[in-house]
């Protein structure tokens, strides 16, 4: 049986006076999935992740959260089973961080013990009787997905949660959050502009730009697409094109290079033979990769559909 | 009531008590300087006396007192970035009620503080008589109805701009208007400032003599005017508190 998306959203647009930050937006993430939503600055990330908070209201389109769509009486109650963490952390700088937590808890209506648990997963149980204005900005943002975390919800929806981290503390952000859907069953979704990052934790991407959803599917089926090629250049590129195609082998023209598909050294040793002795100069023999930054790019940038 | 709860906790070591304290105390001691050694005379009327200048005091500082209170409830939220978290915990309207409610009591405890800071004064100038209680907790209404509206316009503004200043600003100005509004004759005109409450619904007026420098306080006759003066509080506040919860509501996080 097919997992159950947590979050639909369905032709889901907002747009501010002319501009479209978010349009059309079919959205899918699957229970139990690290969601990685990635696009870069500008794109309507988090103008879309304030929409699935009711933070912004959709200027067209539905969102439904657990299977049930979400209007302004129900937002709430849904809510209470989120955690969110969207931009910079939110709390009281004159309040200690186990009080910042307290508030969020009662709002919540989640157990006590609660704050204890999530000060122990995000590391800041000595800092607890600490006045939040004289932690740092990775302790802030770890209390922030402390209080996120508070009722153990089975969603958690965070916008860049690495922002301002050194990179000591986005190695840890990064490793906290790839074990949440293990060990407490949650669906998260998280926003980078980073494709290694959403690389590194993420188990499903969805690629926006302009607004526009451009690729939605597993990390797996994205990195299918960054595929190896050979790349040859000889002094008469239509001849080796013919020559090529009596080896069986189809080749693509790019610039002044014959692009084939990855084969074995025997093979490639067999064709190089093969150029020469019909006395072809061959210049360069390279191994190509397109990487999935290429493939990012090529979506994000020229807005190719995958 | 968890919302509410949760208000008061927000602003623990934020001294907002301690800082209202003050800004009282100020009027407390105005107070004592303006009803120092009464003779004879002020001792007979002193009670009414009170009635007559409370709201004269009210009106010049209350607008500005209501300004640091509202800006000491929003600005933290300002500050922690915290609005677009509570908003997934609670929608924007029961936001704005617990502050609004959280004001409120601290209005009333500035209310009681003042009735009882009164009370005391008049026994210790040896005033004659006992107060009227049901004069004090008229004036307390009324006071209490004006102080109210004022601090729903403040929270309003505090809660919508991010910069403080300019909700202290209109609260400085308003507390100006307040001074200039007591030499305004038109009590009508009084009423269509919400700054202007406070004077417009006094009930005690003054006949002062110049030639022998006696101030006699009297009870005035509520007219159909002062009657409209009252309802103009109210509105004032219905529409403080209407559009105020809107602006805030329909504002997006």
């Amino acid at each position: 049986m097919a997992a159950q998306n947590l979050i639909e959203t369905s032709d889901l647009t907002k747009q501010y006076g002319k501009n479209i930050c978010v349009s059309h937006l079919n959205m899918q993430v699957p229970e139990g999935a690290i969601y990685g939503f990635l696009g870069p600055n500008g794109a309507g990330k988090s103008t879309t992740l304030k929409m699935l908070l009711g933070l912004a209201r959709p200027t067209n389109g539905s969102i439904t959260l657990f299977g049930i769509p979400v209007n302004e009486k129900n937002r709430v109650r849904l809510l209470t089973d989120t955690g969110s963490l969207i931009e910079s952390p939110s709390y009281y700088g004159h309040l200690t961080g186990e009080e910042n937590l307290c508030i969020i808890q009662t709002l919540k209506n989640c157990p006590k013990e609660d704050i204890d648990k999530v000060l122990h997963i995000v590391r800041l149980e000595e800092a607890r009787h600490k006045q939040v204005n004289h932690y740092s900005l990775g302790m802030k943002q770890r209390l922030g997905l402390a209080a996120a975390l508070l009722g153990f919800p089975r969603l958690l929806i965070l916008d860049e949660p690495t922002n301002g981290l050194d990179p000591a503390g986005i190695q840890e952000m990064r490793e906290l959050i790839r074990t949440l859907p293990s060990d407490y069953g949650m669906t998260v979704v998280v926003s980078s502009h980073l494709l290694s990052e959403i690389d590194q934790m993420a188990d499903h991407a969805g690629i926006i730009s302009r607004g526009r959803l451009v690729y939605q599917n597993t990390l797996e089926a994205l990195h299918s697409h960054a595929r190896q090629q050979i790349a040859l250049r000889t002094s008469h590129l239509p001849v080796a094109l013919d020559i090529l195609r009596q080896n069986g082998i189809e080749a693509a023209v790019e610039e002044d290079y014959l692009l084939i598909p990855m084969t074995d050294d025997a093979c490639v040793a067999h064709l190089c033979r093969q150029l020469i002795s019909q006395n072809l100069s061959l210049y360069r023999v390279e191994k190509r990769e397109k990487s999935l930054e290429d493939i990012f790019l090529s979506l994000t940038g020229k807005e190719h559909s995958l | 009531m968890k919302t509410l709860k949760m208000e008061f906790y927000k602003i623990k070591r934020r001294k907002t008590g301690l800082t209202l304290g003050a800004m009282t105390a100020v009027q407390f001691l105005w107070c004592v300087w303006a009803f120092r050694g009464p003779d004879e005379y002020e001792r007979l009327q002193g009670w009414l006396g009170t009635l007559y200048s409370m709201p004269l005091l009210n009106s010049i500082m209350m607008p500005t007192i209501m300004a640091v209170l509202a800006s000491r409830l929003a600005d933290i939220e300002h500050k922690g970035n915290t609005y677009k978290q509570l908003r997934t915990l609670r929608n924007a309207g029961t936001l704005f009620n617990a502050k609004v409610l959280c004001g409120l009591l601290f209005i009333l405890m500035m209310y009681a503080a003042q009735l009882l800071f009164l009370i005391l004064l008049g026994h210790s100038l040896h005033y004659e008589g006992r107060p009227d209680m049901g004069l004090y907790l008229r004036y307390l209404f009324l006071s209490i109805a004006c102080t109210f509206a004022l601090y729903l316009l403040q929270l309003t503004l505090s809660m919508l701009f991010f910069n403080q200043m300019i909700p202290l600003v209109t609260g400085l100005c308003g507390s100006m208007l307040g001074l200039i509004l007591m030499y305004l004759y038109n009590w009508n005109l009084r009423s269509l400032f919400p700054w202007g409450g406070y004077i417009a619904t006094m009930f005690v007026g003054a006949d002062w003599n110049p030639q022998t420098r006696i101030m006699t306080y009297y009870l005035m006759e509520t007219s159909e005017n002062g009657l409209l003066s009252h309802g103009f509080i109210f509105l004032w506040a219905a529409v403080f508190y209407i559009t105020g919860r809107w602006l805030f509501t329909r504002r997006e996080a």
